[in-house]
């Protein structure tokens, strides 16, 4: 596989995938990826699109050795290639009890004793391209509850709800991983995450994480957070982009929040992030305000 | 981190004599901030005097109308205290809130005074409590010991050896963290005496501050809401 991997579980959730089309055994697969001398040209993980574009090649190719296995499975059994059905990792004359074994067709296509040379190729080993028709749409709402001191201005995140449609789900661990980080990722950038450059040097003054602030465990609440699958239209597999709904959701539903919370002070908007010192600094402007009104 | 070389001596006086015979040593205690500005290259002594093998120096005592606390105790030593607890309550929250678990199994109260970080912890308790800093040569009054940023009373080749805490009848602190490194933005440490309330700030200034309400009947900073007290805090 070209998808780089960096955390979001594709080991699983690519090994799932060809257990689920081929039916061998999860423990049976390996994920190779990142290294360029065993696998092919690729551009990398970005924009929610490992599993809808190198899923969707993955799923063709699974397809592809499939296809190839029912010819050889027909050559085994002596039936035309129209009879064999393949579930559950058995090719199959249908209407009989005669059927072979995956594992059984990869050792004939491997060591072709018996084996249709003239019309087939040895070997079993497909490779599948895909570039999606159309860009896929996740979509969800998110709720996020704030508490803001009136007196520093430290905003506290006391409640965060989601519900993410993110097409079909392989693995709901790790869709809920990925939203779970996403969220975390648009929170830091909502309450917390800012690049500070001093204005008559330019130099970086958030220059090391005794500075630049990352969310925490403990900004965080318990989140609750659940998915809604409508199947994508276009992707093979109904899947759709899952790594950065999240991201997109939570800042917007966190600044919003604050806003809402300052909102009885006619305080309509609050820059990014909403530190302790710039919501501090809205409310005692917009009470000043409220006072000479 | 440059090399260095190494000692771990057993007594004060033995540290002492390290320190004048080594040219560019530095005394270590916990470590906390001294290795890393060692890592960052910051600093680069050629002689580190781990001062962690003197028995002496750790350890907390309660006496009549004060508790010693040795200067090698460490943070958490102090916030688990009893003595501590039962005394000064608000010196074992303090402790219990100084940086984060590594940090207060590691760092002294001994090396928190003599760096005198502008945002540390200790400084405040040690001022509002009107403690007593000791050393192997003299007792200096906390309100002469905190000098400015990073800049204390000690001499070279003075090693704090305890703090000695008179007991308040009730104290309190509270910070609030700077969201990233959690070091006091702003850090108060409240004491109340027959002789009246003590208050010392930190983190809002080169070294901690005191501000003091001798007079309890003229309270100003109490009677306003907390955002506004703090801005009329003024270094006495």
């Amino acid at each position: 596989l070209v998808r780089t991997i960096n955390g979001q579980g594709h080991e699983t959730t690519y090994a799932q995938i060809v257990c689920e089309k081929l039916g061998v055994p999860f423990e049976n697969i390996d994920v190779v990826y990142g290294d360029t001398d065993k696998v092919q040209f690729g551009m990398g993980t970005y924009g929610s699109r490992s599993l809808v574009v190198g899923g969707a090649a993955l799923s063709k190719a699974s397809d592809k050795i499939i296809l190839k296995g029912r010819k050889i499975a027909a050559h085994l059994l002596e039936s035309s290639e129209e009879d064999i059905e393949f579930a559950a990792g058995e090719f199959k004359v249908a209407g009989t009890d005669r059927k072979k074994a995956f594992a059984d067709i990869a050792l004939a296509a491997y060591v072709p004793h018996n084996y249709p040379l003239e019309v087939l190729e040895p070997g079993l080993e497909e490779q599948a391209y895909y570039d999606p028709i159309n860009f896929t749409y996740p979509g969800g709402a998110h709720v996020a509850e704030v508490e803001i001191d009136p007196e520093t201005g430290i905003v506290s995140l006391v409640n965060y709800t989601a519900v993410d449609d993110v097409g079909t789900i392989i693995n709901p661990m790790i869709v809920e991983g990925q939203l779970h980080g996403g969220i975390v990722q648009g929170i830091g950038q909502a309450l917390f995450e800012n690049c500070v450059y001093d204005d008559a040097s330019g130099q970086l003054l958030s220059g090391s994480f005794m500075d630049y602030c990352m969310p925490r465990a403990d900004n965080l609440p318990r989140m609750m957070i659940a998915t809604h699958s409508t199947p994508c239209t276009h992707t093979p597999m109904g899947v759709k982009g899952c790594g950065e709904v999240g991201t997109i959701g939570s800042p917007a539903a966190v600044a919003n929040a604050v806003v809402d919370a300052l909102a009885h002070l006619g305080v309509n908007h609050v820059d990014m992030p909403a530190t302790a010192n710039r919501v501090w600094r809205v409310m005692k402007s917009a009470s000043l305000l409220q006072a000479t009104e | 981190m440059k090399t260095f070389d190494y000692h771990k001596p057993n007594s004060v006086s033995e540290a002492v004599a390290l320190m004048s015979n080594e040219k560019d040593s530095r005394p270590i205690a916990g470590g906390m901030s001294l290795l890393p500005t060692m890592k960052q290259r910051l600093a680069a002594p050629e002689v580190l005097i781990d001062l962690s093998g003197i028995v002496a120096l750790k350890g907390i005592e309660a006496g009549a109308g004060a508790i010693t606390v040795g200067a090698m105790t460490r943070h958490v030593d102090v916030a688990n205290s009893p003595a501590v607890a039962n005394s000064i309550p608000a010196l074992a929250q303090l402790a219990g809130g100084i940086g984060d678990p590594a940090v207060r199994n590691r760092g002294t109260i001994g090396g928190s005074l003599a760096n005198n970080d502008p945002a540390a912890d200790y400084p405040a308790a040690v001022l509002a409590l009107g403690a007593t800093v000791m050393t192997n040569r003299q007792e200096i009054p906390a309100e002469q010991f905190f000098r400015g940023m990073f800049e204390t009373a000690l001499a070279p080749g003075e090693l704090i050896t305890a703090v000695r805490f008179p007991l308040p009848i009730a104290a309190g602190y509270a910070k609030m963290p700077n969201a990233a490194s959690r070091f006091a933005l702003v850090g108060v440490f409240v004491a109340k005496f027959a002789t009246g309330v003590r208050v010392a700030v930190t983190g809002a200034g080169p070294a901690t501050f005191a501000f003091r309400c001798s007079n309890p009947r003229s309270r100003p900073a109490f009677s306003r809401p907390p955002s506004t007290a703090m801005a009329s805090i003024r270094r006495d």
